[in-house]
């Protein structure tokens, strides 16, 4: 309990909310270079994965690049990283994109590739060209499962962003690694809290943002729900 | 059918991973028919501490001993700790800064490492450890800047820091904030209030990168650094001696000491110096020689292995 | 370019190597038993959980809460937590390691069970079958697909996850990637991070065949 007490003091002290070190800069580091990481996941791997699903081609490849993914230790891909690029945040970003783009690929092939083909045989029967298939027909109906994809995959950057502080970088894994290397388990303890809080919020915004783009008639489909996203493998 | 096969399986692995699993957890320390028993060495997180945790530790293993180590444990918030709490046995000390670290910032350490090691011993008594003799060879925190940064600003000694420190940025391990010998001694006894403090390692590759890409004006190395030189870095002079008597000294549990350990002990200690430092650091940071070899040829140079 | 890349230190030096690889085969067992330890504990944790969720509604949703709580807490905070309880020991890292596969297994044990067909159900009861043997020769059986998936899953994820355990003094193969940061060699670094994937790829594909092996009449599409 007087544990806690002290972690309550340590939000409260006004100290940690400014300044180089203080809390709202450190999220404020953390979401950008997660930010950065998912969007550049984003440029990559949507296409690649939406292209597969249309096409129906290459589904080994886009189911079995998570496995891949999975297998890929952050920690060590991250110093290897710092070999390469040094001292900056280029380490740091290339180890984030790698982990955000397996979940993004896998999650938007199956989607575009598992939608009703009786749907995409009626629009080509309808005189629909491919473009307007995939743009009209496809992506609106895969969009949930592609939003899952992405959830996970911001989800666990944000969670694996804490690494960054390994390589003397920002974010809110500099508590946890400071108050490691100082013994002070109330820094330890508030910067977890603040990475636990932060996932979560990131997970509850792309919940919403999923809900919205849900097309009405589908929505509650259990098979929406119960997707591969159902599961977040961790990383870190 | 198929349940069945699907609960033999369940039972295949769970068997399987229980005898794993004990496996795994006695084969760590079992206690031998001889009288000498296993301890674990730990050391810092920098390559230095793995060497002479090397060398205490295969002393000992050449007389029977048998020895666990866990080497980059950590910083001293972590190591001493787990030798107060009788999870390790040995770690290998600076007699100033654990004195200061146990004494929670007192300033009681000298320049005197006979003293000091006395005045530590009084308060490792409390935790049933003991420093044995103090060796000559000396680490102590110093603090460097590229050649360039020493130009720019005219620095040769710490004491030229308070005028320009506000401009500067200071790089350390993240202990380097709290430790008394670092960021707040600066400020308390040169009057150096830097512009901001960067969290990086223990004189590792991440200050060295810091320091050389301009990320922080300066740094804390190890006074025993054998790459200085080749780096381009000026050591600043300690000219009001904010560091003190950080002489190597083997700091070992009461419960498992003896009087054969403490011979030998004190032996190592009195035959290792700075220079042996430096020339092993060298050689594990520019060659990578491994510490475990370095300590075995140190060992053997120095007579206390065949 | 880092400023470390330098040319006397290549990516492997292979007369180090070839020295330590008995260090290498050391840190690869120590690496596969933490591993074993954590997805076999956290079987044995999520099963009876699984079915309790399964079987009464009001607690699946605080339970898989619980879980996925514990999966917000980045792992190097959670091993950091324990160390004042539980020392710098294995059972820090264990502790640590099966909370993050008790989510991964007890999801997909729940919704592996909640995927068997009503029509099953019903005809199983129809055939006088009671709930505990219905749970062991109908539900739980074709429930498999699920749970072995995330077998595999959890334990290629684990297999990550233990790498950095060695900022806590364990570690198996992490410990080489620490080592490389420390002492700015590259060799270390490599082999921790290569043997690290190979390893989670051998998993993955021999997880795939015994599921394979198990259930021959799943649809696989992962």
């Amino acid at each position: 309990m007087v544990f806690l007490g002290q972690v309550i003091a340590w939000f409260l002290n006004p100290a940690h909310w400014t300044g180089s070190h203080g809390v709202p800069t450190r999220v404020l580091e953390h979401l950008q270079i997660s930010g950065i990481a998912v969007g550049a996941a984003l440029v990559i791997a949507l296409p690649i994965g939406i292209a597969l699903g249309h096409w129906g081609r290459g589904g080994l490849l886009a189911i079995n690049v998570s496995n891949v993914g999975r297998a890929l230790p952050s920690f060590g891909i991250l110093v290897i990283a710092f070999e390469v690029f040094g001292l900056n945040n280029t380490p740091v970003l290339v180890a984030l994109t790698l982990l955000a783009i397996p979940p993004v690929v896998t999650n938007s092939f199956i989607a575009v590739r598992d939608v009703d083909p009786e749907l995409r045989d009626a629009a080509r029967g309808m005189g629909m060209r491919e473009r307007r298939v995939l743009f009209e027909v496809e992506l609106p109906l895969a969009l949930p499962l592609i939003m899952a994809g992405i959830r996970t995959a911001a989800v666990q950057v944000v969670a694996t962003a804490t690494l960054a502080a390994l390589i003397a970088g920002g974010g809110l894994g500099r508590y946890i690694l400071d108050g490691l290397g100082q013994r002070d388990d109330v820094q330890v303890f508030a910067g977890a809290a603040l990475v636990a809080l932060l996932a979560m919020a990131v997970e509850l915004a792309f919940s919403g943002l999923e809900q919205i783009v849900t097309p009405r008639g589908i929505k509650g489909n259990p098979v929406g729900r119960m997707a591969v996203g159902v599961v977040e493998p961790r990383l870190f | 059918m198929r349940s069945f096969k699907f609960q033999a399986f369940l039972m295949t692995i769970l068997g399987l991973s229980l005898i794993a699993s004990a496996c795994g957890t006695s084969g760590g320390g079992s206690p031998s028919t001889t009288t000498k028993e296993t301890l674990t060495f730990a050391g810092f997180n920098f390559s230095e501490s793995t060497i002479l945790m090397d060398i205490y530790g295969k002393a000992l293993e050449a007389k029977g001993y048998k020895i666990n180590y866990k080497a980059n444990l950590g910083s001293r918030e972590v190591v001493e700790p787990a030798l107060a709490s009788g999870q390790i046995d040995f770690y290998p000390g600076y007699a100033a800064t654990d004195l200061e670290f146990i004494n929670k910032g007192k300033g009681e350490a000298t320049g005197d490492p006979q003293a000091t090691t006395a005045k530590l011993n009084t308060y490792l008594s409390a935790i049933g450890a003991k420093a044995l003799d103090p060796s000559p060879a000396l680490d102590a925190n110093a603090f460097a800047v590229t050649k360039a940064t020493a130009a720019k600003y005219s620095l040769t000694k710490l004491s030229d820091l308070a005028p320009v420190a506000g401009r500067m940025v200071l790089g350390g391990p993240p202990e380097c904030a709290t430790r008394p010998y670092c960021q707040p001694g600066l400020k308390s006894v040169y009057g150096a209030n830097f512009k901001d403090f960067k969290a990086l390692d223990a004189d590792g590759p991440l200050t060295r990168a810091a320091l050389s890409g301009g990320q922080v004006d300066i740094a804390l190395v190890f006074s025993s650094d054998g790459d200085l030189d080749s780096r381009g870095y000026v050591v600043l002079d300690d000219d009001k001696h904010l560091e003190a008597a950080d002489n190597v000294v083997p700091i070992i549990r009461t419960k498992v000491l003896n009087s054969e350990i403490t011979s030998i002990f004190n032996k190592i200690s009195a035959a290792l110096n700075t220079t042996d430092l430096r020339a092993m650091n060298k050689s594990a940071g520019i060659d990578h020689v491994d510490p475990d070899t370095l300590a075995a040829t140190w060992l053997k140079q120095h007579g206390f292995t065949s | 370019m880092g400023p470390l890349l330098d040319a006397t230190d290549p990516w492997i030096r292979w007369d180090w190597f070839w020295l330590h690889v008995p260090v290498f085969e050391a840190r690869l067992l120590e690496h596969v038993e933490l591993t074993a330890i954590a997805v076999v504990v956290g079987i044995v944790i999520a099963a009876p959980m699984a079915i309790v969720a399964y079987r009464w509604r009001p607690l699946r949703d605080p339970l898989l809460a619980i879980g996925g709580l514990l999966y917000t807490i980045p792992s190097l905070a959670l091993f950091a937590f324990l160390i004042p309880f539980t020392g710098l020991t294995v059972l820090t890292s264990e502790i640590g390691l099966v909370s993050y596969t008790l989510l991964i297994l007890l999801r997909n044990m729940v919704v592996g069970l909640e995927g068997v067909p009503e029509e099953v159900r019903d005809a199983a009861r129809g055939m006088g079958y009671r709930p505990l043997a219905m749970l062991l020769r109908v539900e739980i059986p074709l429930a498999t697909p699920a749970i072995l998936a995330g077998i595999r899953i959890a334990t290629v994820t684990t297999i990550g996850l233990v790498t950095v355990t060695a900022l806590i003094g364990e570690g198996g193969l992490g410990q080489l990637i620490n080592e490389g940061l420390i002492e700015d060699f590259k060799t270390p670094l490599v082999v921790g991070t290569v043997l690290s994937i190979v390893l989670a790829l051998v998993a993955d594909l021999g997880l795939a065949g015994v599921e394979r092996l198990l259930t021959p009449w799943a649809r696989r599409s992962l």
